[in-house]
C-alpha cells in the first residue's frame, strides 16, 4: 500500500505542477469580464461558436434539467454562475455564455 | 408657514435626490444567496417477515452563497433531518473557493470529495433522478463524500474537447477498530473533522469530455493515505487505496424524441489487512477476555452502479414531455471474513413527473437481495415502494 501510495502523491505532484505551469502561462493571465469590443468583434466568429441557449442545453442537462432564466434575476445569475463553474468544472467559455444567456433571457 | 414651505422644499428636493440615486442603482459585486433543495414523501419496504411504511420527514438542506467579488466565493450547506424522531443536523460542505485563473481554482475548507460524479454532482433529491443512493454510498458506503482539506481544480478547454481535473489533500479516513462497534471492524469513516494521525489522504480526479457538444464524460478518481489509524495505535500505519471510474452520456436523440440519460460508476476499496478483536459480548458488545481471540481479512470492497432514464422531451403532449423513466442497477461488495460481509444486489425502477425544472414528483420500486451484512447471515430480500416529492431553490 505504500508504494501504491507514493506512486500516487509522486504522480499528484508531478500533474499538479505542470497544471500550475501551464494554467499559469496562458495568454489570458486572469478571469476577467469579456470586454464589449471583444464581444463586437466575436460576432465574425459567430458561425464556428456555440450560443449561450445551446450550451445551456448541453452543460445543464449533464447533471440536471436546464434551468429556466426567469427564476433568477441578473444578479442572482452571477452568485450561481460563480458556483457551479467551480463545481461542475466548467470551462470559462461555457461559463460566459450561459451566462449571458440566463441574463438576457430572464 | 416658513417652516411648512422649507418642509415642502426638502420633501420636494429630498425625494428627487432618492429618485435619482435609486435610478443610479447598481448591484453590488457582494451577493449573499441561499439556494438549496427539500424533500418529503412516503415509504414502503417490505422484507418477508418484516413489514414498514412511513411517511417520511422532509429533509432540508439549505445552501448558503457568499460571493465576496467575482473571484472569490463562500459556499456551506446544511442538512436538517428527522432520523429516529430527533432533528439530525450535518455539515455536508463549507469551504472557501478562488478563481486563480480561468483553468485553475483553488479551494479549502470542508468540501465534497470529486470522488466519481455521483456524490459531488448527482446526489441532491431533486438531481438524483431515483428517491434513494446506489448501493456503496451514503452511510455504510464505500466511497468518500467529503473530505476537510485542500483543493485544486480546474478545467482545460481543448477546442472542442475538454479536460478536467481535480487534486485534493485532506484529513483522510479513519479504520473502524471495533473498540466500540465491533460488527464494523475494518470500515473506514470517512467524516474526519479533525485528524487522528498525521497521515493525509491525497487524491484526485481526471475528467475527459472527448466531444464537442458536452456530451460524454470518462473519468478516473484515485484517493490513498498510508494511515488511517489512531496516532500511536497498532492501526496507525494501515494504508488505504480507492479508486473510481465513471462514465455520462447525455444526448438528446432525434429519433427517440427525447433526451437519454447513462450513468455509471464503478468504486473500489483496498485497505490493509489488520487484526481485530473477536466479539464475545451480547448484541456486538466487545468484551474483555484473557487471550484475546483475533481474526482478519482481506479488507476489499467494491460497488457499482449504472443508470439509464429517458425524458421524451420531444413529445406533442406537455404531459409526456414532463414525464421521465428511469432503471438503475447497482451492486455492492464487502470483505469475506468480515463482521460486515456482504454481497448486495439491487435493481430499481421508476417514473418521475417534473413539475418544473427543479421540483419532481419520484415513484419508484426497488428490489434488493442481500447475503450477509452486519453479521448475518443467508439472503434477504428486500422490496420498497417510494413515493417523493423534491424540489431544489
Amino acid at each position: 500500500m505504500k508504494t501504491l501510495y507514493r506512486i500516487l502523491i509522486g504522480s499528484l505532484m508531478i500533474f499538479a505542477i505542470s497544471i500550475s505551469i501551464i494554467a499559469c502561462s496562458t495568454k489570458k493571465d486572469v478571469y476577467t469580464e469579456v470586454p464589449d469590443t471583444e464581444v463586437a468583434d466575436m460576432g465574425e466568429e459567430f458561425k464556428i461558436e456555440k450560443s449561450g441557449a445551446q450550451l445551456w442545453g448541453e452543460v445543464c442537462n449533464r447533471c440536471h434539467l436546464a434551468p429556466s432564466p426567469a427564476d433568477y434575476n441578473d444578479t442572482d445569475w452571477e452568485t450561481i454562475s460563480l458556483h457551479m463553474r467551480v463545481r461542475a468544472n466548467l470551462t470559462e467559455k461555457e461559463i460566459t455564455g450561459i451566462k449571458g444567456f440566463l441574463q438576457s433571457a430572464n | 408657514m416658513k417652516n411648512l414651505i422649507i418642509f415642502l422644499l426638502a420633501l420636494s428636493f429630498g425625494s428627487q435626490f432618492y429618485g435619482q440615486t435609486y435610478n443610479n442603482f447598481e448591484p453590488s459585486k457582494t451577493q449573499f444567496m441561499i439556494r438549496g433543495y427539500g424533500h418529503t414523501g412516503f415509504n414502503y419496504m417490505d422484507s418477508g417477515d418484516e413489514k414498514e411504511s412511513s411517511y417520511v420527514g422532509s429533509a432540508f438542506a439549505p445552501i448558503f452563497l457568499f460571493k465576496h467579488s467575482d473571484k472569490l466565493m463562500f459556499e456551506a450547506e446544511l442538512e436538517f433531518e428527522l432520523e429516529n424522531n430527533n432533528l439530525e443536523i450535518g455539515l455536508e460542505y463549507a469551504d472557501v473557493m478562488y478563481v486563480l485563473n480561468k483553468n485553475m481554482t483553488i479551494r479549502a475548507g470542508k468540501f465534497i470529495l470529486p470522488f466519481g460524479t455521483f456524490m459531488e454532482r448527482l446526489h441532491p433529491a431533486w438531481i438524483n433522478r431515483l428517491t434513494t443512493r446506489p448501493l456503496g454510498f451514503g452511510h455504510d458506503g464505500i466511497a468518500p463524500a467529503s473530505g476537510v482539506g485542500v483543493e485544486l481544480r480546474g478545467v482545460f478547454d481543448l477546442g472542442g474537447s475538454s479536460l478536467n481535473y481535480s487534486v485534493y489533500s485532506t484529513n483522510g479516513p479513519r479504520l473502524k477498530d471495533g473498540n466500540v462497534e465491533p460488527e464494523e471492524a475494518g470500515m473506514l469513516m470517512f467524516e474526519n473533522f479533525e485528524d487522528n494521525n498525521l497521515s493525509k489522504a491525497i487524491g484526485g480526479r481526471l475528467g475527459l469530455l472527448p466531444f464537442a457538444d458536452s456530451s460524454t464524460e470518462v473519468g478516473f478518481s484515485a484517493y490513498s493515505t498510508n494511515g488511517v489509524g489512531e496516532k500511536d495505535s497498532e492501526y496507525e500505519d494501515i494504508g488505504a487505496f480507492l479508486y473510481a471510474l465513471d462514465f455520462s452520456f447525455v444526448k438528446q436523440v432525434t429519433p427517440l424524441k427525447g433526451i437519454i440519460d447513462f450513468k455509471a460508476q464503478y468504486n473500489n476499496s483496498n485497505v490493509d489487512t489488520a487484526e481485530f478483536a473477536e466479539a464475545h459480548g451480547e448484541e456486538g458488545e466487545l468484551e474483555e477476555v484473557e487471550g484475546e481471540e483475533v481474526y482478519s481479512f482481506e479488507n476489499k470492497s467494491n460497488s457499482f452502479y449504472t443508470q439509464l432514464s429517458y425524458r421524451p422531451t420531444m413529445a406533442g403532449s406537455d404531459f409526456i414531455r414532463k414525464l421521465e423513466l428511469v432503471g438503475r442497477f447497482s451492486n455492492f461488495n464487502t470483505p469475506e471474513g468480515a463482521e460486515w460481509e456482504e454481497k448486495s444486489n439491487q435493481y430499481a425502477f421508476g417514473i418521475n413527473y417534473w413539475l418544473t425544472w427543479r421540483s419532481v414528483i419520484k415513484l419508484s420500486y426497488q428490489t434488493t437481495e442481500t447475503e450477509g451484512g452486519h453479521g448475518d447471515s443467508g439472503i434477504t430480500n428486500t422490496d420498497g415502494f417510494f413515493v417523493h416529492w423534491a424540489i431544489g431553490f
